[in-house]
């Protein structure tokens, strides 16, 4: 008996079940669907991610403390000072920002608002992709004069001052009152969700809250090839003028990509752990059902035997609809599952990411199962004697 | 003429350690092409021992069979597939249909496994149901068939790859004694065409349509009786072709 014809007949079996298949293949589809709505899920996902931190560019770097540490020795934090001596050493930086962010109430004459008070100087717009859609970011005499004024999102500004425009305004951070000099375009991004930022000069930022320190230095060179050389150069300082080896610790991007990339590694590990144990019992489910089959069919398998079908017909016989009926399963499962990934994303706002690979592993994996677990069945069917096979009723 | 059938001192013995029974002895027979041979006897007298190791559903324990010149008694379970599959034909009491198939699909079923093409196929199920007269039933199902119109398509089935021998086991059992003698017809016109029909029964009647029936007891052959013809004369077999 030809494929063809074997794959009819597998049909025809399965047909003439449709419910019982249907619910016996209902763990394969579960399986499939799982797996196929959270990989497109994750891959988006990351696919978003990268997208973002490469819009960051490739020339940039941070220093931090070490945030591994149990204990931040005091005294050692990053001075503006350090952000100076820097940038007069090191050649290779075009850019050399301090960073320091924290929460607060922001009022403007009648509405509170929490925001991200974010502190940092002029070069910051040069280094991260913003959009002043009226008046200006903070300039380098606004920083160097400790000028009291604040960029906002026109989100914020919106509900800040639902009637007029927020430029020129008075708000409040804090107690200390400051005028919105610039508002920037709302940004979607997956790092903010949904958290505002307002960005404020450095030393202005430090004046309002004495006990905080700048929290991360940003650095930026003319070309990435140049990164690497600058960071060290910019860690070796800052270990000499603070006394402290190992507490500085530089990342960049290629170093974050790697985070990330370990991270959905990770998470891709632990969904395939799930998902192969939903398959398993799916492939149980199969090799049960299948195992009824033969029993049921007896008769039918020994008939076959009497015409002329050789072991191995029957073997491939009952193979083939296993596999059928796992396949089967899985092309459900597959569109659910792209179903259920646009779905999702649609609601966490990234577009999923539905690979070639991963459908044509999905379809794989199911017909796999349909081996592994019809391999039993298909065996006790094919090891029949056809005498008593025909006997039975 | 070509000798089909030749059994030389066939044993068959089941279980032979812990409490043997021996269901053939000694059993030696020949069958030549064309003959009409019924085979008789009690239950327990062997007859279905013999039946299944002459349909090569079964290996006999001891002693040589030839079938169609080919010697089968050792062979392995895929050879003796392929010679069920191409030298006999079967007719069982319960006809056997698989019900989610059609009459045609159920007559095209032995040229699946024999590899047949799908044109040849269904132009020889076509051919085999019009001998059996059943062309206008073709694709019904066995459920939406009388039982005289099922055993019609399963003699059609067993014609299909054109075998060395029909084995008919009880093929009118589950009949009435109508339809029984429209199905007897059948195989008797079948028999005038020169097919080799081997028939088992516990009926008298049914036997005597054979021209020759063995007699068994105990597994052994107790009486080889050539019938007088005179219950198929060529007028009573022409007329049931029509049937």
């Amino acid at each position: 008996m030809n494929l063809g014809e074997s794959i009819r007949v597998a049909w025809d079996s399965i047909r003439a079940n449709m419910l019982r298949s249907i619910l016996t293949t209902l763990g394969i589809m579960i399986g499939i669907t799982a797996v196929i709505a959270v990989v497109a899920v994750g891959q988006g996902g990351q696919q978003s991610i990268m997208k973002e931190m490469e819009q960051f560019g490739s020339n940039l770097f941070y220093i931090t403390m070490d945030w591994r540490r149990d204990e931040l020795p005091t005294g050692r934090e990053f001075t503006m000072n350090d952000i100076e001596i820097i940038k007069a050493n090191v050649p290779e930086l075009e850019y050399l920002l301090p960073c320091a962010q924290t929460f607060s109430t922001i009022k403007s004459r009648d509405k509170v608002k929490t925001a991200q008070v974010f502190g940092t100087e002029a070069d910051y717009a040069h280094l991260h992709p913003l959009e002043i859609t009226a008046g200006r970011f903070l300039n380098n005499s606004d920083c160097l004069g400790k000028r009291r004024v604040v960029v906002i999102d026109e989100e914020l500004a919106q509900e800040l001052f639902p009637r007029t425009s927020a430029l020129g305004k008075r708000i409040i951070i804090d107690n200390q009152t400051m005028v919105v000099c610039g508002l920037l375009k709302a940004e979607n991004s997956i790092f903010g969700m949904g958290t505002k930022v307002i960005y404020i000069p450095m030393r202005v930022w430090l004046d309002i809250y004495p006990g905080g320190s700048i929290s991360y230095i940003e650095g930026g060179t003319r070309s990435p090839e140049e990164v690497k050389t600058a960071m060290q150069s910019s860690v070796k300082i800052l270990e000499k003028r603070h006394h402290s080896k190992d507490l500085y610790q530089g990342v960049d991007m290629e170093q974050e990509i790697q985070a990330v990339n370990k991270v959905t590694g990770v998470m891709t590990l632990v969904i395939g752990i799930i998902a192969g144990f939903s398959l398993l019992v799916g492939g149980i489910g199969v090799m049960n059902i299948m195992l009824v089959s033969v029993t049921e069919r007896t008769r039918e398998i020994g008939l076959r035997m009497a015409l002329g079908a050789r072991r191995r017909d029957i073997l491939i016989q009952f193979l083939i609809e296993a596999v059928v009926l796992c396949l089967l399963g899985g092309i459900i499962g597959m569109a659910l599952g792209i179903g259920g990934a646009f779905l999702i994303s649609a609601l966490a706002k990234w577009p999923p990411l539905i690979s070639w690979t991963t459908v044509l592993l999905a379809f794989t994996f199911s017909a796999a199962i349909g081996i592994i677990f019809g391999i039993l069945p298909a065996n006790q069917a094919a090891n029949l004697d056809p005498i008593e096979a025909l006997r039975r009723d | 003429m070509i000798t089909m059938i030749k059994m030389e001192q066939i044993n068959k013995i089941y279980r032979p350690q812990s409490n043997p029974v021996h269901a053939l002895r000694d059993v030696s027979l020949h069958i030549k092409m064309g003959e009409f041979v019924a085979i008789m006897g009690p239950s327990g007298s062997g007859k279905s021992t013999l039946m299944n190791v002459m349909g090569c559903l079964d290996t006999p324990s001891s002693g040589a069979y030839h079938l169609g010149g080919v010697e089968v008694s050792s062979m392995n379970s895929d050879q003796l597939a392929t010679i069920r599959n191409r030298k006999i034909g079967f007719v069982f009491q319960n006809y056997n249909l698989l019900p989610r198939m059609t009459a045609l699909h159920n007559v095209e079923l032995p040229m699946l496994y024999a590899g047949v093409e799908k044109e040849e196929r269904k132009a020889r199920a076509l051919d085999c149901i019009g001998r059996v007269g059943m062309l206008d039933r073709i694709h019904h199902r066995p459920s939406e068939l009388s039982g005289g119109q099922c055993q019609r398509i399963a003699i059609a089935r067993a014609l299909v790859n054109n075998p060395d021998i029909i084995l008919a086991d009880e093929p009118t059992g589950n009949l009435d004694s109508v339809t029984s003698l429209e199905i007897m017809n059948i195989f008797c016109s079948l028999h005038q065409e020169n097919t080799t029909i081997v028939l088992v029964t516990h009926e008298d009647d049914i036997a005597a349509f054979a021209r020759r029936v063995l007699h068994f007891r105990d597994g052994k052959l107790i009486n080889d009786e050539i019938l007088n013809p005179h219950l198929t004369e060529p007028s009573a077999v022409e007329g049931g072709g029509d049937i």
